[in-house]
């Protein structure tokens, strides 16, 4: 169930990418706001990398936001 | 010979020529130190540093300093470079159950039980712990995005992590290309990694009896993964993105140091075995982020589900909610995250004296079935105006606590004489950060 | 002016921010009304209708000849007021419509501000060439703007035309941040630089060129040859303490094509430069 889950959402992201979402967006002068730092997709800083190594050694799952898995002894 | 006039006459006959026409007193006589000023934030490095502290009840405590610089280049590009510093000491669980009785393990690096001099006996009722753990861990990383053409970017980089006995190495490339007016930007990448580990006293073999003491030498690890994402401006305050992961890894994934409790049918032990787990592992998840921002908030909330073929799935849940003051140079970040996972197929607590048929088996607490819970809290001061003179636009300072409790589902009922003992003890951390950003 | 226009300050009473606006807006207008190719009452449109005869400007125009004059001689007649004309053949609409070698041909010998008699105050443009002052009258109206709020107003702040802009002090917690759009760069918002005081001004072809056969036709035009400088830059924003300064220099830089990094290098000024 959970892997069927999984596999839908797959596709549905491929079935937007291609798709498209030309409707949505900004002009660029609306991006004030966006491009604040917390407004980033990486905007969190070293809290995010330190978080995600705690959570590599005491946990089953990483990754997802970026590349996860590795880099670390701890596993 | 020089063909035209001297350059740097062009820009004095230029600043001259300008103040004719402008006859303002601003423009006149401060050309050298204004350029200086002008945004020389852009070219130069944003530093980013942080000193971590964190400590487990009873067990792990860990001190890591990290730093990350960061520097947009002339031609659209970036630049980052990050150094990590860990050293972790304390206690760490071996795999083995409590017991009513107090029980003695060697070190790893012990090659008998005659020999060894690093013997440690674990008190009765207790969740025995190795508590000679030490590591110390260097890693570092570059990465480089070059713009390949108006929309699209090229980025290449590399990691490393060294400690005595795991040494990593990993390089990975993408492709990013925005559409829309750059309201969507769609992106893929992969990534390959190749691990050289050296236990302590050797990789035992896997499944084999502790007592024994069959230990070999060094063994590897590769992984691979592929990352597809997708980002979506959707309003002037909202942001979107959702990323599709698939890796693989292969090779030695046992950990070399865990064992499992053999336990007869009254609760005693008879035995450890070092656990094996499967020589591969594929692991699929699906990453969702919405970011929304105001004046003076924002929030941000992630998801990410996850299942592999270990038969480990997890749900995942992050919320972090940023307020600034009314002069926008403080804020707090309080934050909470809800984790859940299912435990792997071949996790066993302990096994009994003739499993010989199961051929993987860990009783590693990280792929057994638990939730956990953090909460946070961050807060942050601009320093700009606060130090005279001294710091840049986005000088601060910052410090962030977190605690984080992980509760183990119980598993099936202990045999005999161990119940009533809290086989599966819940874990919980504080972590503590200072940071200076420049 | 692609974007809007706007004046920046922090101000505790609407009404005298609204009144400060209104004062660089004016000038902003004065300015566009005064100089407009486009307008049948500007000065530009008076200077064409005397077909040749002499005029004897009033101050303010004078003294923008008299900056176009020495930019002219200062970028050895790459910067040139009379290639406006170019305009009639080119149309930068995205398309593949190239004009054709006749027609800008006969274009040529109406450009060339050497043909121009100019001793100040008094002007002789020959029949058929025109003015335009398109190239500098941006920067400019930032600078006037600038000027009269300079005049009026204690407080910090920072005129911004279009992204051409100048900032006269920083704002009590820190430096302005401006947004520039870049289409080349690694982040999809805008590259945000941090101004204390000083200039910017940018040139760029984003949305005005030519594509042909997989070969692009920026919009500067080489007023030599009638036809786009080979190999310009996509975008040049540039630093200087005035915004004409700034705006003159990132248009000489998309005007030296190939050369526009060596030539900003050699200016010791900040730039950046996309290509």
């Amino acid at each position: 169930m959970r892997r069927k889950c999984i596999l839908l959402c797959e596709v549905l992201v491929l079935c937007s990418l291609t798709v498209g979402c030309s409707s949505l967006g900004v002009k660029p002068w609306q991006r004030e706001l966006l491009s604040r730092q917390d407004m980033q997709p990486d905007g969190n800083g070293l809290d995010d990398a330190i978080d995600d190594h705690m959570y590599f050694s005491k946990e089953a799952s990483s990754g997802g936001r970026s590349f996860g898995g590795g880099g670390c002894g701890c596993n | 010979m020089q063909l035209g006039p001297d350059p740097s006459s062009v820009r004095r006959r230029l600043i001259a020529a300008s103040c004719a026409l402008l006859s303002s007193s601003a423009a006149r006589g401060e050309q050298g130190s204004v350029t200086d000023k002008i945004g020389r934030m852009v070219e130069d490095w944003k530093i980013q540093s942080a000193l971590a502290y964190y400590r487990e009840d009873g067990r792990i405590q860990a001190i890591e300093p990290v730093i990350s610089a960061v520097r947009d280049l002339s031609d659209g590009g970036r630049l980052t470079l990050n150094f990590t510093f860990d050293s972790l000491s304390g206690s760490s669980p071996n795999g083995a159950l409590p017991n009513h009785n107090p029980q003695t393990f060697a070190s790893p690096s012990a090659r008998s039980l005659a020999a060894a001099r690093h013997l440690y006996t674990v008190a009765p009722g207790r969740l025995p712990v190795d508590p000679n753990y030490s590591d110390a861990r260097v890693a570092g990383g570059v990465d480089w995005t070059l713009p390949l053409s108006r929309l699209t970017r090229l980025s290449v980089g590399g990691k490393f992590s060294y400690e005595d006995d795991f040494y990593s190495a990993t390089a990975n490339a993408g492709v990013e290309h925005d559409f829309n007016d750059k309201n969507t930007t769609v992106s893929l990448s992969v990534s390959s990694e190749n691990d050289f580990l050296q236990p302590i006293g050797g990789a035992p073999t896997p499944r084999s009896d502790y007592a024994l003491f069959e230990k070999g030498g060094h063994e590897t690890k590769r992984g691979q993964g592929l990352l597809l994402g997708l980002t979506q401006v959707m309003t002037r305050n909202w942001l979107s993105e959702v990323n599709l992961s698939l890796d693989r890894f292969s090779g030695y994934l046992t950990d070399p140091y865990k064992l499992v409790s053999v336990i007869d049918g009254a609760g005693d032990p008879v035995g450890y075995v070092y656990e094996n787990r499967p020589d591969s592992r594929t692991r699929r998840s699906v990453y969702l982020e919405n970011r929304v921002g105001w004046t003076r908030a924002s929030a941000g909330l992630a998801l990410r589900y996850m299942t592999d073929t270990w038969g480990i799935h997890s749900d995942t849940a992050q919320l972090r909610l940023r307020w600034w003051n009314a002069g926008r140079d403080q804020y707090f970040e309080p934050s909470v995250r809800w984790y859940r996972q299912s435990a792997a197929d071949f996790y066993r607590p302990w096994i009994a004296p003739n499993a010989a048929q199961e051929t993987y088996l860990s009783a590693d607490s990280r792929l057994a079935a638990f939730h956990a819970l953090t909460y946070g809290l961050k807060y942050g001061i601009k320093l700009t105006d606060r130090l005279g003179g001294f710091g840049r636009g986005g000088t601060e300072f910052n410090v962030r606590l977190e605690y984080y409790q992980q509760t183990i589902q119980n598993g099936p009922a202990a045999p005999g004489a161990l119940q009533g003992l809290d086989l599966y003890p819940s874990l919980k951390a504080v972590l503590l950060q200072i940071g200076f950003d420049y | 002016m692609a974007g809007p226009c706007e004046v920046l300050l922090p101000a505790t009473e609407l009404s005298s921010a609204r009144e400060l606006g209104e004062v660089a807006a004016a000038e902003a207008w004065r300015i566009e009304k005064k100089y407009s190719r486009y307008r049948q009452d500007s000065v530009l449109a008076w200077i064409h209708a005397q077909q040749g005869s002499t005029v004897r400007l009033d101050e303010e125009t004078a003294s923008l000849i008299d900056f176009a004059q020495q930019c002219f001689v200062i970028s050895e007649g790459l910067f040139d007021i009379t290639s406006g004309i170019l305009r009639r053949a080119w149309k930068f609409d995205g398309s593949d419509r190239l004009p054709d070698v006749a027609t800008v041909q006969n274009l040529l010998p109406l450009i060339g501000f050497d043909k121009v008699r100019w001793r100040n105050p008094f002007l002789t443009v020959p029949d058929g060439m025109e003015l335009d002052l398109g190239g500098i009258g941006k920067e400019y109206a930032v600078d006037k703007a600038y000027d009269q709020l300079m005049a009026r107003c204690p407080a910090p702040f920072l005129v911004n035309f279009g992204g051409d802009l100048r900032a006269s002090r920083p704002l009590p917690n820190g430096p302005w941040k401006v947004g520039i759009e870049r289409p080349d760069t690694v982040q999809t918002a805008a590259m945000i630089l941090e101004v204390e005081y000083g200039a910017l001004a940018t040139s760029g072809d984003a949305h005005r060129f030519l594509l042909k056969d997989g070969v692009r036709f920026g919009h500067v035009l080489d007023p030599r040859t009638g036809w786009p400088v080979p190999d310009a830059p996509r975008s040049v924003t540039v630093a200087a303490s005035s915004c004409t300064e700034a705006g003159l220099l990132s248009t000489l830089a998309m005007l030296k094509g190939a050369r526009a990094q060596q030539f900003l290098q050699e200016q010791a000024v900040r730039y950046w430069l996309l290509r």
